[in-house]
């Protein structure tokens, strides 16, 4: 076995493990580090894939970003006395059936959708940057501007709550 | 199986180097605020109190390592190792020698700034495993203060990438210039402080505050496990001055092959030495001043180098 067939089964094996706990883990705190290790096997896939900026992006992003934004947010809620927090669901089946639904239309529509057009795809981050600005330069400025205001507006907020 | 078997190979060396260097680093860190504070350090053991640093290790090795009864016990066990091995991991793609780096990637610099982002994690981790109020809210502050650090940090690496034209650190250091130094001074300051606060020292060591919140994120921690924590940071401050020697301050110039890397070190040790001087000197900030010093004067300071490194790049 050579060793990117071993990396490969290793970011599989990390992201179905993680994917798995992150469901079916009760505890919150032990759900989101499955989280973390399923959003870090699919940094993994992308990196055995030769996308290596695709890899530090997710890592960057996902890992250090909307990872640990839910950590603080289990951190901060509030829980009964020697207790940890929990999740405790009900509709077990319902909402398993609901998941197997959705992935069934996403992985259907996502097939048929790129199935005759061959999507120009780079590894390079040099390529991405030509392309983000060049061709897509508007579409890049106008998603800048969108997340400044939103920033501002952010901060605008904030403030009045200080005052009031 | 034989790119794994040296990938294991390099891990191991760089645990290695990292290990050594905390060592060391705690010993001079006590000489460093000994001569700054007029009092001698270490003396007693060996010349200079150099000895001390192997008194040291058996020490904390033979320490009871206590886990606290109400803690989450895997948890609590893991994340040490999980808060040390970014760390590590972050040395790889520095470049000690010029166009050499144990791992060569084309995006080399992204994966320098990314790799903290997992120390975040698993710093919150360890705060929450040990189910202790103190740990907790000294977790919260380190992640607050990494995460916001995170962003002047990365635009004051920005200009190197601009000049370079390549986010590989080997290319930077190709493309490296003397008079980048000055060019790149503002930037190269901003970088030192926001790694400062980034490997949660002295003045920006809130969240590990001895005295108020006895070590902060790690207080009920012990033994080897303590010590983990500790290279860690050491680990962080070393990882920092040599990836700021070798980039801002171009690798080993003004020489070359050997005697580079030895000017290279030397830059290192010097880095770490300001590091230290810093937090032997400067009192502690706020919390609030920490935060707002990071967004109204480094996010700013940060930006204003980048635009001028913007300006003059079509001229050169």
């Amino acid at each position: 076995m050579s060793a990117q067939i071993a990396g490969l089964a290793l970011a599989i094996a990390l992201t179905v493990v993680g994917a798995i706990g992150a469901v079916l883990v009760r505890e919150v705190m032990r759900a989101m580090i499955s989280l973390g290790a399923f959003l870090f096997g699919v940094a993994a896939m992308y990196a055995y894939l030769g996308y290596s900026f695709l890899a530090v992006a997710q890592v960057f992003v996902y890992v250090g970003g909307v990872l640990v934004l839910m950590v603080f947010a289990v951190m901060t809620a509030r829980r009964a006395d020697s207790e940890r927090p929990a999740l405790v669901s009900r509709h077990d089946v319902g909402s398993a059936a609901v998941a197997a639904g959705v992935g069934a239309m996403l992985f259907l529509s996502l097939r048929t959708a790129f199935a005759g057009s061959a999507v120009a795809v780079s590894a390079n981050s040099s390529d991405l940057a030509a392309e983000l600005l060049g061709p897509r330069l508007v579409a890049f400025e106008a998603a800048g501007v969108f997340l400044l205001v939103a920033l501002v507006a952010v901060g605008v907020i904030v403030k009045g709550g200080e005052d009031r | 199986m034989t790119s794994f078997l040296l990938g294991l190979a390099w891990g191991i060396a760089g645990v290695l180097v990292i290990a050594g260097g905390a060592v060391i680093g705690v010993w001079w860190e006590r000489k460093v605020a000994g001569r700054i504070q007029l009092r001698y350090g270490p003396q007693q053991i060996g010349p200079a109190g150099s000895l001390q640093m192997i008194a040291d290790v058996p020490k904390l090795l033979f320490k009871e390592d206590v886990v606290p009864l109400a803690a989450d016990r895997p948890l609590f066990k893991w994340a040490p190792l999980a808060v040390f091995a970014p760390v590590a991991a972050a040395m790889a793609v520095i470049p000690f020698v010029k166009g050499w780096a144990p791992f060569d990637t084309s995006v080399g610099i992204l994966f320098f700034l990314a790799v903290p982002s997992l120390e975040v994690v698993a710093i919150l981790v360890a705060a929450w495993a040990q189910r202790n109020t103190y740990s907790a809210l000294g977790g919260l502050r380190a992640a607050s203060q990494m995460i916001a650090y995170e962003v002047p940090r990365a635009l004051s690496v920005a200009p190197l990438v601009l000049l370079a034209g390549s986010l590989r650190p080997v290319d930077v250091v190709g493309s490296w210039r003397w008079w980048w130094l000055p060019l790149l001074a503002l930037g190269f300051l901003v970088y030192v402080i926001a790694s400062i606060a980034e490997m949660n020292r002295g003045p920006f060591d809130l969240p590990e505050a001895e005295s108020e919140l006895v070590a902060g994120y790690f207080s009920d921690y012990s033994g080897m496990r303590w010590a983990i924590f500790m290279m860690a940071e050491y680990g962080a401050i070393i990882t920092a001055s040599l990836f700021a020697a070798a980039t801002f301050l171009g690798c080993g110039w003004p020489f070359d092959g050997a005697v580079g890397v030895v000017a290279l070190i030397a830059k290192t040790a010097l880095l770490v030495t300001v590091v230290m001087w810093a937090k032997w000197t400067l009192p502690r900030v706020r919390q609030d001043q920490l935060l707002r010093f990071c967004w109204t004067v480094l996010v700013p300071a940060a930006l204003v180098q980048l635009a001028i490194v913007g300006v003059v790049l079509p001229w050169l």
